[in-house]
């Protein structure tokens, strides 16, 4: 696995929650590492917001920091990619990941 | 049919709806209208007054430990809610289901620094697996719903209610429905069976395969299915501290305790083995030593319902994201019979070394002050491995770790991952009043026990029957134990005066007997246990009192210490 550090994009599909931001933006506090930038909107799904972090570090490190997103209560999904790469399929996996939640109760 | 009522009557029912018959707290000014309310309830919510919110909370833990049901806890806004800080982070780390309702000002009042109000919502967040703030009387019932599913489900933890005062005073329907599902939160994933297809394979295919188990397996209730496991495959298996009495002392294919002050046959083992399965458990520091030199020859399959767990400092070779009992049956299922005799006797020799070098001295001295592990053993012996231990942090825990034989799952409560002295007598309170059919015996130093002393009280106005074995040694037992080995014997700050104990058993009403001979020890333990009420049995023991073996932090967990200056070696068993 590469072990250098590269610019990383991380998104995260979530409920939108007070304090979220907080809660993710902590998690690359406490491990300090900083966010190059940061920008916040609602998805295209309803109710849904999407974060988006751009910041450098390691790709390791990058899939573990995705994984300890989405263990957050309000978090739906994370993913993680290069900032060279474009991932077609981000959108469809929100919609696989939604269709097969979206009935349980809130 | 809906009725209306208010958010703090809407509260107490839906604890009821989850089960709830018992809460640990202490009112305030922003919590008051529930404990106004509570006042109609206590028919139906046996609430116990603790002395300080940092009890409430860790005799919630005990609870849930001791019953498998989340604990409840009640504090008021501000110094209540920080003081249960200390708990919720010990619950997060230890996967403790407890559900903290804190009281905080009403809404119109928030960032205002009104009276007693803080951030508790900001506080807990990193260190709870959910935290909520209820700010209208209609969000109580799904708040209280979602709090249950969140905190006893996946791997456990605790969740924070922030309950303002808005949401207490408003009226609302009431109609419960209890949570099962939430869109953003799925705690147990499909289990892969091409993952344990690969794992089967691999066991069926180690010479040495070795299991360590952790928490996880009392947590999924598992105890059953690991035993199945280990006999089919044949397999030699060690603890964590957490998941001590998950198998009985006696089982077979038993190895003891990995870690730190593990049995040397656990940490050895590692070492050797070619296929380490970790079964719910997380590779903490005291347990790995030099991670970089830990079991480097072995693969490594990791099975644990939080995948964040897997590969997070071991790397492994298959990784199985599920609930432990799910996962060992399915395993059980794909394995071949087999034996390994030779490499499961391979533990005999180890035995005998530390049985020799440790135990003999610690537990036989024959003359001399009376030694921690002697005392464990006793007590142990005597309630024949039946009661509930809970133990404190430092020496007192690390001994009742290794001289304590459990018959029975769920019979070991302690502070592992965030190692929180004050724990233990709390712990224990809860645990007794969880669980008053069994014995509850909490082992404690003296530094520990002065931390949450004032539960003696919580003692006295329930009457739970807690033995307290104090192991009181006029040290900070564990310090001036690194300060001897490793810091040139300069104590620093480690020495302690102690209180007359009995006077302050007295006090609170609260039988004591002191013991400092070793000719006294049995008929003071039967004493002791025999007891309908609380117990504190004050022995005076060794005040130079070391616990060994020792792997040192940040040594490999094959290096390890017998006794100050001796080093276990290999060619040294016979």
């Amino acid at each position: 696995m590469d072990r250098a550090s590269r610019m990383h994009i991380i998104t995260v599909y979530s409920e939108n929650q007070i304090g979220l931001l907080c809660s993710i933006s902590g998690i690359f506090a406490r491990r300090n590492i900083d966010i190059d930038s940061l920008t916040v909107f609602p998805s295209e799904f309803p109710g849904i917001y999407r974060f988006t972090f751009r910041l450098s570090v390691n790709e390791e490190t990058a899939e573990r920091l995705v994984r300890i997103i989405e263990k957050n209560v309000e978090v739906l999904k994370a993913f993680c990619f290069r900032s060279n790469e474009v991932w077609d399929s981000e959108h469809e996996t929100v919609a696989a990941y939604l269709r097969e939640h979206m009935n349980n109760n809130q | 049919m809906k009725k209306r009522m208010t958010g703090a009557e809407i509260l107490l029912e839906s604890l009821i709806a989850e089960g709830v018959d018992t809460l640990f707290g202490y009112p305030g000014g922003q919590i008051l209208t529930v404990y106004d309310k509570l006042y109609d309830y206590s028919d139906r919510l046996n609430h116990v007054l603790v002395r300080h919110e940092q009890g409430a909370i860790h005799a919630a833990q005990g609870y849930a430990r001791a019953t498998s049901r989340p604990g409840v806890v009640m504090v008021t806004s501000g110094p209540g809610a920080t003081n249960v800080i200390t708990g919720v982070a010990d619950s997060m780390i230890d996967s403790t289901p407890v559900i903290v309702i804190a009281g905080q000002v009403g809404t119109a009042l928030l960032g205002s620094d009104a009276f007693q109000e803080t951030d508790v919502v900001g506080m807990t967040r990193p260190i709870d697996k959910w935290t909520f703030q209820i700010r209208r009387a209609e969000d109580v019932a799904p708040a209280v719903a979602k709090a249950f599913h969140i905190a006893a489900t996946g791997r456990p933890g605790p969740v924070v209610l922030d309950f303002t005062r808005d949401a207490q005073v408003g009226e609302a329907e009431f109609e419960y429905r209890k949570c099962s599902s939430m869109r953003s939160y799925v705690p147990e994933k499909e289990i892969s069976v091409e993952a344990v297809e690969t794992a089967a394979k691999l066991i069926d295919e180690a010479e040495r395969p070795l299991v360590v188990y952790g928490q996880g397996v009392l947590l999924s209730h598992a105890e059953k299915q690991l035993q199945d496991f280990l006999k089919k495959g044949g397999i030699p298996a060690a603890s964590t501290l957490l998941g001590l009495s998950a198998l009985p002392s006696d089982f077979p294919y038993y190895l003891g305790m990995a870690g730190m002050h593990g049995n040397i046959a656990a940490n050895m083992m590692t070492q050797r083995c070619d296929v380490l399965v970790a079964v719910g458990m997380r590779f903490d520091d005291r347990v790995t030593g030099k991670v970089s030199e830990y079991a480097r020859q072995a693969k490594v399959i990791h099975i644990d319902i939080d995948e964040t767990e897997i590969g997070k400092i071991i790397p492994v070779e298959v990784g199985i994201a599920g609930d432990a009992a799910k996962v060992l049956e399915m395993l059980t299922a794909r394995i071949r019979f087999a034996f390994h005799d030779e490499w499961r006797l391979t533990a005999r020799g180890y035995f005998e070394v530390e049985d020799r070098e440790v135990m003999a001295p610690e537990l036989r001295p024959g003359a001399g002050p009376l030694n921690m592990g002697e005392v464990v053993a006793k007590v142990s012996e005597l309630s024949g491995g039946d009661a509930i231990v809970v133990t404190d942090v430092g020496q007192n825990q690390m001994s009742s770790a290794r001289y304590s034989r459990f018959t029975r799952s769920r019979s070991f409560i302690s502070s592992g991952g965030l190692g929180t002295m004050g724990f233990g007598l709390p712990a224990a309170i809860g645990a007794k009043l969880g669980r008053p059919d069994r014995q509850v015996c909490l082992f404690v130093g003296d530094g520990g026990l002065q931390m949450t002393i004032q539960e003696l009280g919580t003692i006295m106005q329930t009457g739970a029957a807690v033995k307290i074995v104090l192991l009181d040694n006029n040290w900070l037992g564990n310090v001036r134990q690194w300060q001897e080995l490793f810091y040139d014997e300069r104590y620093s700050q480690t020495r302690m005066m102690n209180p007359d104990y009995s006077k302050i058993a007295e006090a609170y009403g609260i039988a004591c007997r002191t013991v400092e001979r070793r000719e006294e020890l049995d008929d003071a333990v039967r004493k002791m246990l025999d007891s309908p009420q609380a117990f504190i049995l004050d022995a005076h023991i060794r005040e130079q009192g070391m616990v060994y073996p020792m792997i040192p932090a940040g040594r490999r967990v094959d290096e390890i210490m017998l006794n100050k200056g001796k080093w276990f070696e290999e060619n040294g068993q016979s």
